[in-house]
C-alpha cells in the first residue's frame, strides 16, 4: 500500500484537527528520524503521514526559572538556545551533525532505548511534558509517568506533545554517555544526575538511567539513600550499588544485561563523583 | 492520492518537481532530477552518504521529504563544484588520498563544507565531531581529516 496522503500542517490546532479526523491511521512524526528509516524500509507501511516541521512548534523560551521547549526544537537549536550544560552535553551525545539537525526534542521521547538519550537528561531535570488534545485541551504531567513500557507512553491517540518545560537546576548536575565509539553511538548506559546539597547533606538527588530499562527511568531507592547524608565515597558507593540492582537492563548488539548491570554501577558512581569533586 | 508541485532553490535555481506524497529530497534529486552526486546508502540516517545543506545546514535527504523544504535553500556537491576544475575541499580530499571508492565523499564534502562556512580554521577534534555521522568504510578516516585541514589552509589563502 504507497502511502495516500502527507500533511504538513502549519499550527498545533491544524495537527490536532487532522488528528481527530484521521485518528491513529495517521502516522506523526516530526524530524523523521525515527519514522522515515521505518517507512524507507518498508517496515512500516502507514496509508497517511502528518509532518509536524512547519507546525510552529520549535520555539524556546523562559518563563519564571523554567525553560519551556517547543516539541519540534531540534537538537540543534535546543543545543544553542539552551543554557543549562547537561542539555547540551547530552545533546553532543546524540546521532551526528545531520540527525541533529533534523531530530526534535518532542520526537527524542519516543525513541526506544538504547536510544533516547535527551530524555534520561530530563528526567534528571525534572521536566514536565505537556499534552494537547483537541476536545480535551491541555494537560502537563512529570516526564517519569509519560513513560510506561518498552515503546509505550501516557500520550492518549488524540493527543500530541505540545511543549516540554525544564526547570533550571538548582544543583550539581553530571551526564555520562559509555558507550564503545566517542560519537554517533548506542548507549550501553547511560547516566544524568542532579544533586543539592544543604549544609553538606544530600537535600535532594536525581539520578535518571538510559539503555538499562525498557524506557529511561529514574532509579528512586537509589536516590533515596542519598538523601540527607554526604556526598561522600561511601554513600555514593551504596547508591551506585542500589542503582546497578534497581535498573532493567537488557541484552543486544551492543552489551549484555550482564555487563550494562555492571556499568551501570560504574558509571552512576562516575557521575556522582564528579559532582562531589 | 495525487501528486503535488513543491518548488525550491536548488544550487542557485528554483526548481518545481511533481511528486507523490512523502517523497524524499534524495529521490528527487536523484530519481526526478538525476543529479546523482547525492548517494543512496543506508536509507536509514545512518551513513550520511546522502548529505545535503538545507539553509547552509547538513541534513540527510533520504529523511526528508521534499515537500518539507518546499520554497528553501538546497545545496549539493553538483552546487559547490566550479564549471571547470574542483571545489578546494574536492582538489584537498583528492590531493590527500581522501577518496577511495567515493561513495562517502559527496557527504563528507557537504559537511565539512558546512563546517568551514561557520568555523574557517577548526581543531581536528571540531572536524571529527563535524564527521560523527558520516561513515567510509574505505579510508579510516585519517585521510579524510588530513584532507578538511588542508582544505581550510587552502581557502583561508584563497
Amino acid at each position: 500500500m504507497a502511502i495516500q496522503d502527507y500533511f504538513l500542517p502549519k499550527s498545533l490546532e491544524q495537527a490536532l484537527d487532522l488528528l481527530t479526523e484521521h485518528g491513529p491511521a495517521l502516522l506523526v512524526m516530526a524530524g523523521g528520524t525515527i519514522a522515515m528509516p521505518l517507512i524507507n524500509d518498508g517496515i512500516s507501511m502507514p496509508e497517511k503521514v502528518m509532518g509536524l516541521r512547519h507546525a510552529g512548534l520549535n520555539a524556546v523560551r523562559r518563563e519564571n526559572g523554567t525553560l519551556v521547549v517547543g516539541a519540534t526544537t531540534t537538537l540543534t537549536q535546543l543545543a544553542q538556545q539552551a543554557d543549562i550544560p547537561m542539555l547540551q552535553e547530552a545533546v553532543r551525545h546524540i546521532g551526528g551533525w545531520q540527525i541533529r539537525n533534523m531530530g526534535t526534542v518532542g520526537g527524542n521521547l519516543f525513541a526506544p532505548p538504547p536510544a533516547g538519550d535527551l530524555a534520561v537528561a530530563l528526567l534528571a531535570l525534572d521536566a514536565t511534558v505537556t499534552l494537547a488534545s483537541k476536545q480535551r485541551g491541555r494537560r502537563t504531567i512529570p516526564l517519569a509517568e509519560f513513560f510506561t513500557g518498552f515503546m509505550t507512553t501516557a500520550l492518549a491517540p488524540d493527543e500530541l506533545v505540545a511543549e516540554l518545560h525544564i526547570p533550571l537546576p538548582r544543583g550539581k548536575t553530571s551526564y555520562i554517555k559509555y558507550a564503545r565509539k566517542h560519537a554517533n553511538t548506542p548507549a550501553i548506559v547511560t547516566v544524568a544526575a542532579h544533586v543539592v546539597t544543604e549544609g553538606n547533606k544530600v537535600a535532594d538527588a536525581r539520578l535518571a538511567l538510559n539503555a538499562v530499562g525498557p524506557h529511561p527511568i529514574r532509579v528512586r531507592r537509589a536516590e533515596q539513600l542519598l538523601l540527607g547524608s554526604p556526598l561522600n565515597a561511601d554513600s555514593i558507593a551504596l547508591a551506585a550499588k542500589e542503582a546497578a540492582a534497581e535498573c532493567e537492563p537488557f541484552t543486544d548488539a551492543i552489551a549484555t544485561d550482564w555487563y550494562r548491570r555492571r556499568m551501570t554501577e560504574v558509571f552512576v558512581r562516575r557521575a556522582l563523583e564528579r559532582i562531589a569533586e | 492520492m495525487a501528486s503535488r508541485i513543491v518548488t525550491f532553490n536548488l544550487n542557485g535555481r528554483d526548481v518545481e518537481v511533481m511528486v507523490k506524497p512523502l517523497t524524499t529530497l534524495q529521490a528527487v534529486l536523484r530519481e526526478h532530477l538525476h543529479l546523482t552526486a547525492t548517494k543512496s546508502g543506508c536509507r536509514q540516517g545512518g551513513c550520511g552518504s546522502c548529505t545535503v545543506l538545507v539553509n547552509g545546514e547538513p541534513m540527510l535527504s533520504c529523511l526528508l521529504p521534499v515537500e518539507d523544504i518546499a520554497g528553501q535553500k538546497v545545496v549539493t556537491l553538483e552546487g559547490i563544484t566550479p564549471a571547470e576544475g574542483l571545489h578546494p575541499i574536492q582538489q584537498a580530499f583528492f590531493d590527500n588520498y581522501a577518496i577511495q571508492c567515493g561513495y562517502c565523499s559527496p557527504g563528507m564534502i557537504m559537511v565539512i563544507k558546512a563546517l568551514l562556512d561557520r568555523n574557517p580554521n577548526p581543531t581536528r577534534q571540531e572536524v571529527m565531531d563535524a564527521i560523527a555521522g558520516n561513515v567510509c568504510r574505505c579510508t579510516g578516516y585519517d585521510s579524510i581529516l588530513r584532507a578538511a585541514e588542508d582544505a581550510a589552509r587552502r581557502l583561508q589563502s584563497a
